[in-house]
């Protein structure tokens, strides 16, 4: 035992009684569902994902990128996953992860914005509600969503009027930053001061209940944890643990833009992704929580169906994603999109619209009402 | 309103600088209204201070070859650009003419090219001098400038958009972005307007704009519903014809000078015409702006969100506070305004937005460091160095856009005192 290990052992003894969350044992039996959302930011090519390496179309049309056929994880005699994601395949052999493939939406836009703002409103063309708006506010009242960024971005999941979230880089820089904020009361004076005085107002309400539940001193999350991802779910296992009762956070990995030298960036994004998945299922399991947890990824499109000259892909229409989970029901779903028939812009046709992914989340997760019935339900889950 | 009083000056002021100077407030009350906005106007342009270091052109080209070298000038760029950004912050806190550093610092937002991108801050540093002179000058000569710079060629892949392998980036933005806006034009109107840009590039040796004709494809395109052998020039006309480039550009002046409510359709088309009678002129747009009855209506004073550096520079440009200048640009980029460096194309997500939760946290924490007493002369006090205002009310009125909305205390306290309270209330979140 090294001296802050010891410092730190003696004030349990002598001060835990006092520390809220950090020796009170939080009470995990009663954690509701939670939701995490893994945003693959820049459009991640699900081909090279979820490799289809029974189709000679995919081989033709990516000579340079292609990941053969002897080196993929087979997952069936058609599928197999990008060697890089090695972490997720016990998860997979456990039955506690789903693939959904040809996943998008008619119409595709090849805009980063719009088509994320799309996805993150389920909705064509009014942006301005995250479409966990329309399901959240109906589980619980309080807290809702936790965005985890750096910077000051990335809550298009969560905007809106009835949703409470915030957006922290980590719960100990929150805590510490938030108890400074004095509470105030909205004011309607014009939409700016009242946007401020809001802000100001959850602020202060959240920041007291993180600070309740966190306390000064977050529970250490085993497991390795590296980049933006893997510290965001560091910080959302501490939050959990620590009896925070959000349903729905959300991270993010970088990385997915690759418009040139492709296996390079996307085996490092992926490599990423799937070690930072993989730690913190352990560390869910452990805990008896995993059942209760359901890890979904999207991204704002995938890549078009062949390579480019740089060796990479540009902006595309469906993808493959992802889905784990205690709860989660194995299995490849929707159909692998027809690579021998490309569009103008030479992409394929979705198959899976993304909404029925929103709508089983709904519907069979949390049982809410399904704003998306009309587009049907995945059996990935409930 | 026939002459202005203390409010209105104030408001002036503050929406065309970045903070309610004192001197400025005084030099514009009891001015007409006009001819209050007219001098606003005049402001003469105030040079930035002399450059800072910035490896040529030339050597990035030769050295963004290999991997290593790729490494070596990564690392260049980002010392060099740490550089770029504080000549900015200086010259923000330091010019004459604060209404040219806004605007410079609108175009910037309209058009940005970064650091990370483009590797070069001799680029960007040519670039940030170009958007200066045309801040207030004519809409179409800066467009055609922005589509021809070098920083912007490297920062959307244009330079490297040749007829046989078009690249749609820049043509993508210049629709999306620049002018018509999404749900205007076509995956097609793209990629014909893609094909009127090639070729332009730009000279490896001296890192000036340069059109290979060899490379420009002088097919027939179709842009827009028009059909020709448009060059570049040619498309860009098109796009700026388009009756949604001049309202884009009025709805964000009014998102940059009036509220971050949705504007009136009705002002916005007026606006529009205006700018489109006046030959795209800027500065006509503005004025247009600064003498209109929604920029002077009660319900929008305090109705805008300060950026970032309405709130750093701001408070530094009009309070004896200090902050370590070095340090300024860092704050700018975590409180989500990066000089130099938009995450996006689309630029720093700004109006209610500047407002999250996460900057909140920032812009607090800023605030209290600087109002901690670490005051530039301790020793003759603050008093001396604010301006000679009778009552707290009267220092509420100079400091904030609409009335506190925390309590004033009840105990006289210091000047001092006072105003941290006045800087950390709510409403000096808004202007």
């Amino acid at each position: 035992m090294n001296r802050r290990d010891f410092l730190q052992y003696a004030s349990l003894v002598t001060m835990g009684s006092m520390l809220p969350g950090f020796t009170q044992a939080v009470n995990l039996n009663r954690t509701g569902k939670i939701l995490v959302l893994i945003h693959l930011k820049g459009g991640n090519d699900g081909f090279n994902s979820l490799v289809p390496y029974h189709d000679s179309n995919y081989y033709d049309l990516r000579p340079k990128i292609a990941i053969q056929k002897r080196s993929v994880l087979k997952l069936d005699d058609r599928f197999g996953m990008n060697p890089q994601l090695q972490h997720l395949l016990p998860l997979w052999e456990k039955g506690q992860m789903a693939w959904i493939q040809g996943v998008g939406y008619p119409n595709s836009v090849l805009s980063h914005f719009q088509s994320l703002d799309i996805w993150e409103s389920a909705s064509p063309s009014d942006y301005s509600k995250g479409w966990l708006s329309r399901v959240v506010p109906g589980i619980k009242q309080g807290l809702h969503g936790v965005v985890i960024d750096d910077g000051v971005e990335g809550g298009g999941v969560m905007q809106g009027s009835q949703l409470n979230a915030v957006t922290m880089k980590n719960p100990r820089s929150f805590i510490r930053a938030a108890e400074r904020i004095s509470d105030v009361q909205p004011k309607r004076r014009n939409p700016a001061i009242a946007h401020v005085t809001a802000i100001q107002h959850q602020l202060h309400e959240v920041g007291k209940q993180i600070a309740e539940k966190v306390g000064s001193n977050p529970p250490a999350i085993p497991g390795k944890y590296t980049g933006d991802l893997g510290h965001g779910l560091q910080a959302v296992a501490q939050m959990i643990l620590s009896g925070v009762d959000a349903p729905v956070y959300k991270v993010t990995q970088k990385g997915f833009d690759t418009h040139a030298s492709q296996l390079e960036l996307q085996n490092n994004a992926l490599y990423q992704l799937g070690s930072g998945i993989s730690s913190f299922a352990r560390v869910m399991q452990q805990k008896g929580l995993w059942q209760k947890i359901l890890l979904v990824t999207y991204s704002e499109f995938g890549r078009r169906a062949a390579e480019n000259k740089g060796a990479g892909t540009d902006h595309g229409t469906a993808s493959a994603h992802m889905v784990f989970g205690g709860s989660v029901k194995r299995g490849i779903y929707g159909e692998h999109p027809d690579m021998s028939h490309l569009n103008a812009s030479g992409n394929v046709q979705h198959t899976t619209d993304f909404r029925s992914i929103y709508g089983t989340i709904a519907q069979n997760w949390w049982r809410q009402n399904n704003p998306w019935r009309q587009y049907g339900t995945l059996p990935f889950v409930g | 309103m026939d002459k202005l009083g203390f409010a209105e000056a104030r408001h002036l002021v503050s929406r065309t600088g970045f903070s309610p100077e004192w001197e400025s407030i005084q030099r514009l009350v009891g001015k007409p209204m006009p001819q209050a906005v007219d001098f606003i106007l005049q402001q003469r342009h105030s040079s930035p201070p002399s450059p800072p270091s910035m490896s040529p052109w030339s050597r990035i080209v030769s050295l963004r070859q290999n991997a290593r070298t790729r490494k070596m000038i990564m690392r260049t760029a980002k010392t060099e650009g740490k550089g770029l950004q504080r000549w900015w912050v200086k010259h923000l806190l330091a010019t004459k003419a604060p209404l040219i550093e806004r605007m410079t610092l609108f175009w910037h937002n309209v058009f940005p090219s970064t650091i990370a991108k483009t590797l070069s801050v001799k680029l960007l540093y040519q670039q940030n001098l170009m958007l200066r002179k045309h801040a207030l000058g004519n809409f179409r000569t800066l467009l055609h400038a922005v589509a021809k710079d070098p920083a912007m060629l490297v920062y959307l892949d244009g330079h490297m958009n040749e007829k046989l392998a078009p690249n749609e980036n820049f043509a993508r933005e210049v629709l999306e972005l620049f002018t018509v806006g999404r749900r205007q034009f076509t995956e097609n109107d793209m990629r014909e307007a893609a094909r009127a840009f090639t070729g332009w590039t730009i000279d490896d040796r001296s890192g000036r704009f340069t059109y290979d004709a060899q490379r420009h494809d002088t097919g027939q395109k179709t842009i827009l519903g028009k059909r020709g052998n448009f060059t570049g020039e040619q498309a860009l006309d098109i796009m700026l014809r388009h009756p949604r480039t001049a309202e884009r550009l009025a709805e964000r002046f009014w998102a940059e000078f009036v509220s971050v409510a949705r504007p009136d359709p009705a002002v916005i088309r007026q606006w529009a015409q205006q700018l489109v009678s006046s030959h795209y002129d800027i500065s006509a747009l503005l004025k247009t702006v600064l003498t209109s009855n929604a920029f002077w209506a009660e319900t929008h004073r305090g109705a805008l969100i300060k950026s970032p550096v309405e709130l750093a520079v701001g408070t530094l440009r009009i309070l004896p506070y200090t902050l370590p200048r070095d340090n300024l640009a860092h704050q700018l980029t975590l409180m989500g305004q990066p000089l130099f460096n938009q995450s996006t194309v689309k630029g720093w997500a700004s109006g209610k937005e500047w407002l999250s939760t996460q900057s909140f946290l920032l812009r607090d924490s800023l605030l209290r460091n600087m109002t901690r007493g670490n005051l530039r002369t301790a020793k003759s006090g603050m008093d001396r160095l604010l301006p000679a205002v009778s009552s707290k009310e009267e220092m509420a009125q100079w400091l904030l856009a609409i009335p506190p909305i925390n309590p004033f205390p009840e105990k006289e306290g210091s000047k001092q005192r006072l105003v941290r309270d006045l800087v950390l209330d709510p409403a000096y979140q808004v202007c």
